[in-house]
């Protein structure tokens, strides 16, 4: 790859501005390696708690189409003491390793953030929003008070980047964006509650009923979170959402990020979406005569 | 979630019945799906019969395949599929070894030129022994009560391996393990149905991988080259969790 696909997020150089999303394939630390190995430029491992949690049980995805789908799969990890190897296994392919934790209050975040740097991360993404898990994630991440004092002990606690991942299911994005301004950068969106009926069997296929809607159905309404937050706050920001195609990712740069996490893209593409997208990447930009990502980023911005 | 009726229901042995639905889909052998039970659970089940009748082979272990064994003809049965990377198909002479409930997978596979070695903790739990020529067949029991009193490998040292064109193995890990030990360095074609926790069966949620590959996407069907490279085989697996496992099978 040539330098045009370079970026750099919070200090973070990347080789392209494609990182693998947390909550995909990214418990194991021999598959963020593969996957690092297969072209991503950073992966960010499943959000890891304080204590081991199974998740619930399956049905935990339902596919709608489209290439969409809606998961709960319910915050399974192994719990923060048990990581270690894991995040080992995946450096060995010597490119960022992002920890995503998830907790309850500013304490608990901060004690999950220490170790996970600790363990040699490269980053910290602060998970304040996943839709279907009571009394973390978004519960606490709609709250401003909580993400402000959580981003602040965080960033007391560690001295690597700290990214705030907000929920798109707020009435207002830009209170939690100012909230979070202490983190380096923002990641937006998470997913988008929903849920899906059978029909047949008259009742919810979820396990759990409700869960997050990804995939190109919510690529939209990320690309809008982005461009507001972008135009009003000026932060570095991580694009996520429904983004499976070099014109995708190219469309969240133009609209204020630095770089874009993928995820629901790798069950229709599998892994080797990061590879394909690069080489996609790298040939419109030629063809569109953009020279570098930085010099992209916010560029359809409208002041 | 794909829905059908339930047309058919056989009690394989005292703890195994197969359940016959019709699904107009191609299917290829070592190919599964995910079978949900409203409100119980959803487990991925390969397919034991991949014609125009479909067949899931199911032992009851948990609340989902206990709810499974249970179906009745007429009963709806629910679930996504296919998936996974089936089964290579040669046209010689072939080598099933099946353990325990691993026969299910295997059985879409017999044809006249199948060699067998199945075994089971004791004779009445031996699956589909009946539907290999009897000639061609090798039964092994934990307890002796009928063949072999051991394990496959037992029966598969016996056996001049160079003349199958294909072994197909499928069964608990540890026996996948031996098996391929004893298999390496030889000059054989193989290859291995695996089995890991599996939640999401598309690919994205990482419960089911091996050194990086999804058993959903990638297998759950892998050639001997493949699992040579794997450093998990045999070693360790995650937790439902993703807590890591030692097993030093």
């Amino acid at each position: 790859m040539s330098n045009r696909l370079q970026t750099v997020i919070s200090g973070l150089r990347l080789d392209n501005p494609l990182i693998l999303a947390s909550g995909i394939l990214d418990e194991n630390g021999y598959t963020m390696k593969r996957i690092l190995k297969e072209g991503a430029a950073a992966v960010v491992t499943k959000s890891i708690g304080s204590a081991e949690r199974s998740g619930y049980k399956p049905p935990v995805v339902v596919e709608i189409g489209g290439g969409n789908m809606i998961n709960a799969i319910g915050l399974a990890n192994p719990g923060i003491e048990n990581f270690g190897n894991e995040v080992k296994i995946a450096r060995e392919a010597g490119k960022p390793v992002i920890g995503s934790i998830f907790g309850a209050d500013a304490e608990e975040f901060s004690n999950l953030a220490k170790k996970m740097a600790s363990y040699g991360v490269s980053g910290i993404e602060l998970n304040l929003s996943c839709p279907h898990v009571k009394g973390v994630g978004q519960e606490i991440g709609s709250d401003p008070d909580l993400v402000e004092s959580i981003v602040g002990e965080v960033k007391r606690s560690v001295n690597i980047p700290v990214f705030a991942k907000l929920s798109p299911n707020v009435s207002d994005i830009m209170e939690l964006a100012k909230a979070a301004d202490r983190a380096d950068a923002l990641v937006l969106i998470n997913t988008v509650r929903a849920m899906a009926i059978d029909v047949y069997a008259r009742r919810p296929v979820l396990s759990n009923v409700y869960g997050g809607l990804s995939g190109p159905a919510i690529k939209p309404v990320g690309l809008r979170y982005v461009y507001e937050v972008k135009k009003e706050t000026g932060k570095e920001i991580i694009g996520v959402g429904g983004i499976q195609s070099a014109e995708d990712t190219l469309e969240y740069i133009m609209a204020g990020a630095s770089c874009v996490e993928i995820g629901t893209a790798l069950h229709t593409g599998g892994r080797s979406v990061f590879r394909a997208i690069s080489r996609d990447l790298e040939n419109l930009m030629a063809s569109e005569k953009l020279d570098s990502i930085s010099d992209t980023i916010g560029m359809a911005i409208q002041r | 979630m794909i829905h059908s009726t339930v047309v058919r229901v056989d009690q394989n042995t005292p703890t195994v019945r197969s359940i016959g639905f019709k699904w107009d889909c191609k299917v290829l052998p070592g190919q599964f799906i995910m079978v949900w039970i409203p409100g119980i659970g959803e487990i991925p089940i390969s397919l034991s019969s991949t014609g125009n009748l479909k067949e899931i082979t199911v032992k009851s272990y948990g609340p989902a395949s206990d709810a499974l064994t249970k179906l009745e003809t007429g009963s709806r049965i629910f679930f996504r599929g296919p998936y996974g990377r089936p089964f290579t198909l040669v046209k010689g002479k072939t080598l099933l070894i099946g353990g325990g409930s691993g026969m299910a997978s295997l059985k879409p596979l017999i044809n006249e030129r199948s060699y067998a070695i199945v075994s089971a903790r004791t004779r009445d739990e031996l699956l589909f022994s009946d539907k290999i020529h009897e000639g061609n067949l090798h039964l092994v029991t934990d307890d002796g009560s009928i063949g072999i009193k051991g394990t496959p490998l037992n029966a598969l040292e016996k056996l001049n391996l160079t003349e199958f064109e294909m072994i197909y193995v499928c069964g608990p890990e540890i026996m996948l393990k031996k098996i391929f030990d004893s298999l390496r360095g030889k000059k054989v074609r193989a290859e291995f149905a695996m089995e890991r926790t599996m939640k999401c069966g598309i690919g994205v949620c990482d419960s089911c991988s091996i050194d990086g590959l999804q058993l959903c996407r990638d297998g759950s069907i892998f050639s001997m080259e493949e699992v040579m490279e794997m450093e998990e085989f045999g070693r360790t697996k995650l937790s439902e969790s993703g807590r890591r496992i030692i097993l030093n099978y």
